[in-house]
């Protein structure tokens, strides 16, 4: 039997009378790198929303670990062990790039001590533990990206929600990014992953779905999404071909 | 080298009392600086920590002092730790409920229903019978539980012990899991929740301790001055003193607030006293008699909130980070 780790049952996200998010429904199984593509506007940061807790959805479930989520605040998604990072990033610009690891490792530990040491890990295994004591604020946009992804690792998700972590940044940036995410599905845990760059998408994504004003329009391996022809008109605009 | 400056500070505000020996005037300051230390101190854990600015920090310190003195007027031989136990359970009623409210929205709301919140206290207090209304309390007794209530040293040493514990918690608070998430949702709410940071939860408990320890100052000074109204304990006039000197002396650090205390509350006392008209007239530089000597004169003991303000605006131009902001380096 296959294990869902995450089932969107016709999740739809209405703000007023403007559809975000119409009837979209995928599973993500235990251990899967999943790619959510489509172009600007699409609804993959708002169904991400929906996910988080962030936005409640206007009709449809979000069952997570056998749990249904959709009715909980962020902070208890995060609990059950969900983790995401965020388009625009969000450091916590005045206190130092240690610090921020350890307030993601706080919702595993109660103690200062034991905080810093699983922070310090995560600072290694993103490779920025050279800049420690650096304010968050100070850092380049590659190395806030790396700090994202330290701090919600801290807090040792079974799955990873990833918006953009690569958007913005160069080639070597971005190889790097990937290579960190291949490690942490070694681990043992489930990524789901928006991403505009289709290089970096087909080549690291297990399954991909992709979104379009809202609806699904398509699912299935990285080489079926690559030669769905709905898919090269939606994304390159028409005729065109990249 | 912290231990040993850390020690100096504290022989030096233990013995401060002898050596200022009997001037009841320079004690009176003195307590003034401790109290509106602490008072700013317990405003920082949630204005500065946290980032929730209240605006009306007056009334769980109004609340202390009212429900020291109406209790003490009613029966003057229970516990003062009884009633100053009574004053946080009022107090942190009322953070309760604003709190529970408010601290489910985003955004400036809780700085606005702050403010709300005391003007519904100081009305209540003003328009009830057992508070005494615009006439105030008055509590006649000068000894209570074998303290002279007209010495005031017992004072002294009662605001500096608040102040200790307040920073202590301060301190406390920094360097663990809740200040740690306290600092997060100030920085970002978004990113704050994201992490597993119960938002409402942590705001409410940092407003609770706030809370707590400011009625605790208004119990002592209820005590101390022995005579309160809405205007002394429950204005907007001292939740806005309070948030000034922790913005002057340096929002969000642990000394910050003791600093500001240190600078405004003896300025504002040499304004009030006319101290500064008086020294520029003995140094020579300004007549008596002329036009500005008989203006300073006139003038300047009423201008303090004035002086007060500009200090504010400088602050937020060139120190944005308050005075500490100075000597801490940039990373």
């Amino acid at each position: 039997m296959i294990q869902h780790l995450l089932l969107i049952s016709h999740v739809s996200k209405h703000f007023g009378g403007n559809v975000a998010v119409s009837d979209v429904s995928f599973a993500v199984e235990e251990k899967q790198i999943f790619g959510l593509i489509g172009p600007n506007g699409a609804g993959k940061t708002t169904l991400f929303n929906c996910i988080t807790g962030f936005f409640p959805t206007t009709s449809g479930d979000v069952i997570f670990d056998n749990k249904k989520i959709n009715t909980l605040r962020p902070d208890e998604v995060c609990k059950l062990g969900m983790a995401r990072t965020w388009q625009r990033v969000k450091p916590l610009g005045s206190l130092t790039v240690l610090e921020n690891v350890m307030v993601g490792a706080f919702s595993i530990t109660n103690t200062t001590r034991e905080a810093e040491i699983i922070a310090r890990e995560q600072l290694q295994m993103v490779e920025l533990t050279d800049y420690t004591t650096k304010s968050a604020g100070s850092l380049s946009i590659g190395l806030k990206k790396k700090l994202e992804l330290a701090r919600v690792l801290a807090t040792r998700p079974k799955m990873l929600l990833l918006d953009e972590i690569c958007g913005g940044l160069n080639h070597t940036e971005t190889d790097i990014i990937l290579d960190i995410i291949r490690n942490i599905r070694i681990k043992g845990a489930t990524i789901v992953f928006i991403e505009h760059d289709m290089k970096a998408v087909t080549s690291i994504c297990d399954r991909i779905v992709v979104l379009n004003s809202g609806e699904k329009l398509a699912e299935g391996t990285p080489e079926e999404i690559t030669n769905n022809s709905d898919v090269i008109s939606a994304y390159l605009g028409g005729g065109h071909h990249a | 080298m912290k231990k040993i400056a850390l020690s100096v500070i504290a022989a030096t505000a233990v013995a401060l009392p002898i050596f200022i020996g009997e001037n009841p005037y320079l004690i009176g300051i003195m307590i003034s600086v401790l109290m509106m230390a602490a008072l700013s101190s317990a405003w920082n854990i949630l204005g500065g920590y946290a980032g929730q600015y209240s605006f009306g920090h007056a009334a769980y310190f109004g609340t202390g002092a009212y429900s020291t003195l109406i209790l003490l007027t009613l029966n003057n031989s229970l516990n003062p730790l009884f009633c100053m136990a009574m004053g946080i359970i009022v107090a942190s009623i009322i953070a309760l409920i604003t709190g529970s409210i408010v601290f489910r929205l985003r955004g400036h709301y809780f700085g606005l229903a702050s403010i709300a919140v005391a003007e519904i206290v100081r009305l209540s207090v003003l328009n009830l019978e057992f508070t005494g209304g615009a006439q105030g309390i008055l509590l006649s007794d000068v000894s209570l539980w074998g303290i002279d209530l007209n010495s005031k040293n017992p004072f002294y040493y009662g605001m500096l012990l608040v102040l200790v514990v307040t920073l202590s918690i301060s301190q406390y608070l920094r360097t663990s899991k809740t200040g740690y998430y306290l600092q997060a949702i100030r920085e970002d709410q978004d990113a704050a929740a994201s992490l597993g940071i119960n938002l409402a939860f942590y705001k409410n408990k940092a407003l609770l301790i706030s809370a707590a320890l400011t009625s605790i100052l208004g119990s002592l000074y209820g005590l101390y001055i022995r005579f309160i109204d809405t205007s002394a304990v429950l204005d907007l006039r001292l939740s806005i003193e309070i948030i000034l000197t922790a913005i002057i002396g340096g929002v969000g650090t642990m000394w910050g607030p003791v600093v500001g205390a240190l600078l405004l509350v003896p300025l504002a006392e040499m304004l009030r006293s006319n101290l500064l008209g008086d020294v520029l007239v003995k140094a020579g530089l300004v007549s008596e008699t002329s036009g500005i000597g008989v203006f300073l004169k006139e003038n300047l003991a009423h201008a303090h909130v004035l002086v007060y303000g500009i200090i504010t605006v400088l602050c937020i131009l060139y120190l944005p980070k308050g005075i500490l902001g100075l000597f801490r380096r940039v990373k």
